[in-house]
C-alpha cells in the first residue's frame, strides 16, 4: 500500500541573494538597527505553495499541471520528500524514486555504468544487487559504448536515458518525473511509457509534471492544476486539462487573481 | 502568458512551542542515526571520490603522500638549521604533526562543502543530511591512512623513545577528532551553504592557524607566552596525538581542552543542526 498525502502543506522559503547572502550584511543588521537592518531583514519569501491538500492512491497516474512559476517543481520536491513543509503535514508510504532534474545527482566524472551503481545506491539499492541489474539497465538505454565513457561527454537525451533506466531498475512504490523528461525521443518515450504503465499495473504510482498536455492524458489518470502555489482544481485528468486550456485563454478566476496579487 | 508565485514579506518565523522544538531535535537525532546506519552508502561514495578524484594518475592517492614527504623532507631540513635542533630531534614531531595536521584542515576546508557539493542529490533524493558529513569524514580518513605511512618511516630511521603502551591513546585520540570532523563538517557545511562568503574565510583561517599551531615549532620556545600555544584547540588535538608517539608527557589540559571544545562542538550543533536542518535543501 502506497500512497502520498498533503495536508494543509505550504512551502514558504526566503530567496537568499545579493545582500542575505553575505554575512557582514546580516551580522551588521543585527547589531546595529537602523537602515541596514531593514536591508537584510528585507529578504523576499516566496510561498512557493499555500495550503494544499490532497492524496494520491495506489495505482493512480497523477499529473500537475500549471503555468510557469506555479508551484510544479517544489510540490514534487515536497512529494520526493526533499523539501519538509514549512507548515502543514506531509506523509507517505512506499519506496520512492525521483526523476527531478536532468542530470539527477550524476558523477559527470563517472562512466554511465559506474552512474548507474551510483543512482542505485543514492535510492538505497546495495551496489552488489545493482551490479546484477546494471546489464539490463544498460540494454534500456540503448547507451552501448556510451556507458563506458564519462557522463559529461552525453548529450541531453542520453542523459534522460540513462536517468530514467537507473532510476526505474526496480520497479518503484512511487515514480516522480518532472517535464524534462519530455526532452528524449519519440522512441523513448514509447518505451518509458510502457514500463511506466507495467509498474501502475502492479499498484504504484506516478506523479508526473508536465506542460504537454498530450502527453499528460497518455499517461495519467488524474490531476491537479496548480496557479502560483494553489490548488485551482483537482480531478480526472480530462476536467483538469480542460481548466488549464481555460486557464491560458481568460486568464485565472477573478477572486483568486486579486487574492493572490494581495499576497 | 507567465505569472510567478506569490511574493510576501514577513517579519519572522519563530514557532517558538516546546514540542515544535523537541520535535526538530527528534528529528535531527533521527537524521544523525539514519545516516549512521547507511554506513554502505557513505563509504563506498567515499571511496569513489577518491577514485575519481585520481582517476588516469598513477599514483592515486599516494601523490598526497608523496606531497606530504616533500614538505617534510623541505621544512624539516630548514627549519632544523633556523631552530638550530638535530634533525633526528626535530624531523618526527614535524612529520606526525603535519601528517595530522593536514587530516584536520582538510576536514575543515572541505566542510564548507559539505552541502553545497552534493546539492545535485540533496535536492533529488531524500536522504539524512548527515549522511553527506559522515562520507567527508571518512573520505579524510582514507587518505590519512595513505599518509600515514610516513610516521613509522620516519620513527624507525629517527628512533623515538616511545611507550609503547601509551600508543593506545592513539584510538580514542583519533575517534575524537573523528567526532569533531562530524559537527565541523555539519556546521560549516550549514553556515557555507547558507552564506557564501564562509568558504574563503574559513580557508584564510586554516592558513594561518597552521602557522599558529606547533607543528613545525615546539610550543615550549615560547617560553612565558606559551599561553599562545595553549590556548590554541589545534595545538591540544596535535599534542593528543603526537605526544605519545614521540615518547612525552602528553599535558592533561591538551586532554581535557580537546574534550570541552568536542562536548561544546557537538552540543552546538546538534542545536544548530535542528533548527536549521528542513532549510539546508533550500540554502544549497
Amino acid at each position: 500500500m502506497s500512497f502520498l498525502r498533503l495536508r494543509d502543506v505550504s512551502i514558504e522559503f526566503p530567496i537568499y541573494q545579493g545582500s542575505s547572502r553575505s554575512l557582514k550584511k546580516v551580522l551588521l543588521a543585527s547589531s546595529t538597527r537602523g537602515n541596514l537592518g531593514r536591508d537584510a531583514r528585507d529578504r523576499i519569501n516566496v510561498r512557493a505553495l499555500s495550503h494544499l491538500s490532497f492524496e494520491v492512491r495506489d495505482g493512480e497516474r497523477f499529473a500537475l499541471i500549471g503555468l510557469n512559476g506555479a508551484g510544479k517543481t517544489t510540490l514534487l520536491k515536497v512529494l520526493a520528500g526533499v523539501y519538509e513543509p514549512t507548515s502543514g503535514r506531509f506523509t507517505s508510504s512506499g519506496r520512492v524514486s525521483s526523476l527531478l532534474d536532468t542530470n539527477v545527482g550524476f558523477n559527470f566524472d563517472a562512466t554511465g555504468r559506474e552512474n548507474i551503481i551510483l543512482r542505485g545506491m543514492y535510492m538505497g539499492i546495495h551496489p552488489r544487487e545493482m551490479r546484477e541489474r546494471a546489464a539490463e539497465v544498460a540494454e534500456f538505454t540503448e547507451l552501448g559504448d556510451y556507458l563506458d565513457m564519462p557522463v559529461r561527454t552525453y548529450s541531453a537525451g542520453m542523459m534522460i536515458r540513462l536517468a530514467f533506466a537507473a532510476s526505474t531498475c526496480t520497479p518503484p512504490d512511487v515514480l516522480i518525473m518532472d517535464e524534462w523528461l519530455t526532452a528524449g525521443d519519440a522512441q523513448f518515450l514509447e518505451k518509458a511509457q510502457r514500463r511506466v504503465e507495467s509498474f501502475v499495473r502492479t499498484s504504484s504510482i506516478l506523479v508526473l509534471a508536465s506542460h504537454s498536455l498530450e502527453l499528460v492524458q497518455q499517461w495519467c489518470n488524474r490531476g491537479i492544476l496548480l496557479h502560483q502555489g494553489r490548488t485551482l482544481m483537482i480531478g480526472p485528468v480530462e476536467e483538469v486539462v480542460a481548466a488549464y486550456r481555460r486557464l491560458i485563454e481568460f486568464g485565472a478566476p477573478a477572486g483568486l487573481a486579486t487574492e493572490a496579487a494581495g499576497g | 502568458m507567465t505569472s510567478s508565485a506569490s511574493v510576501v514579506n514577513f517579519e519572522a518565523d519563530e514557532s517558538t512551542a516546546l514540542s515544535a522544538r523537541s520535535d526538530r531535535i527528534l528529528s535531527a537525532a533521527a537524521d544523525l542515526l539514519d545516516g549512521l546506519s547507511r554506513s554502505w552508502l557513505w563509504t563506498t561514495l567515499a571511496h569513489q571520490d577518491l577514485k575519481l578524484r585520481y582517476r588516469g594518475s598513477i599514483l592515486g592517492p599516494f601523490w598526497q603522500t608523496i606531497t606530504t614527504i616533500v614538505m617534510i623532507s623541505s621544512i624539516g631540513v630548514i627549519y632544523a638549521e633556523l631552530f638550530h635542533t638535530r634533525l633526528e630531534n626535530y624531523l618526527p614531531g614535524l612529520t606526525v604533526g603535519l601528517v595530522f595536521w593536514q587530516f584536520i584542515s582538510g576536514m575543515i576546508i572541505e566542510g564548507c562543502g559539505t552541502f553545497s557539493s552534493v546539492q545535485g542529490i540533496i535536492q533529488q533524493v531524500k536522504l539524512p543530511f548527515s549522511l553527506h558529513a559522515y562520507r567527508l569524514v571518512y573520505r579524510n580518513l582514507l587518505v590519512l591512512l595513505h599518509n600515514i605511512v610516513i610516521v613509522p618511516i620516519v620513527l624507525v630511521i629517527f628512533p623515538q623513545p616511545i611507550a609503547w603502551p601509551r600508543v593506545l591513546e592513539l584510538g580514542p585520540g583519533l575517534a575524537l577528532i573523528l567526532l569533531n570532523g562530524v559537527w565541523v563538517a555539519i556546521l560549516l557545511g550549514m553556515i557555507s551553504a547558507r552564506f557564501r562568503d564562509i568558504p574563503p574565510i574559513v580557508a584564510s583561517i586554516v592558513q594561518v592557524a597552521f602557522f599558529a599551531t606547533p607543528i613545525f615549532w615546539s610550543a615550549d620556545g615560547l617560553g612565558p607566552n606559551r599561553w599562545l600555544a595553549d590556548f590554541n584547540p589545534l595545538s591540544a588535538v596535535i599534542d593528543v596525538i603526537r605526544a605519545p608517539l614521540l615518547g612525552q608527557p602528553t599535558s592533561p589540559y591538551s586532554w581535557s581542552l580537546f574534550l570541552i571544545v568536542t562536548a561544546l562542538g557537538c552540543a552546538g550543533t546538534l542545536v544548530f543542526f535542528a533548527r536549521f536542518r528542513a532549510r539546508v535543501a533550500f540554502w544549497v
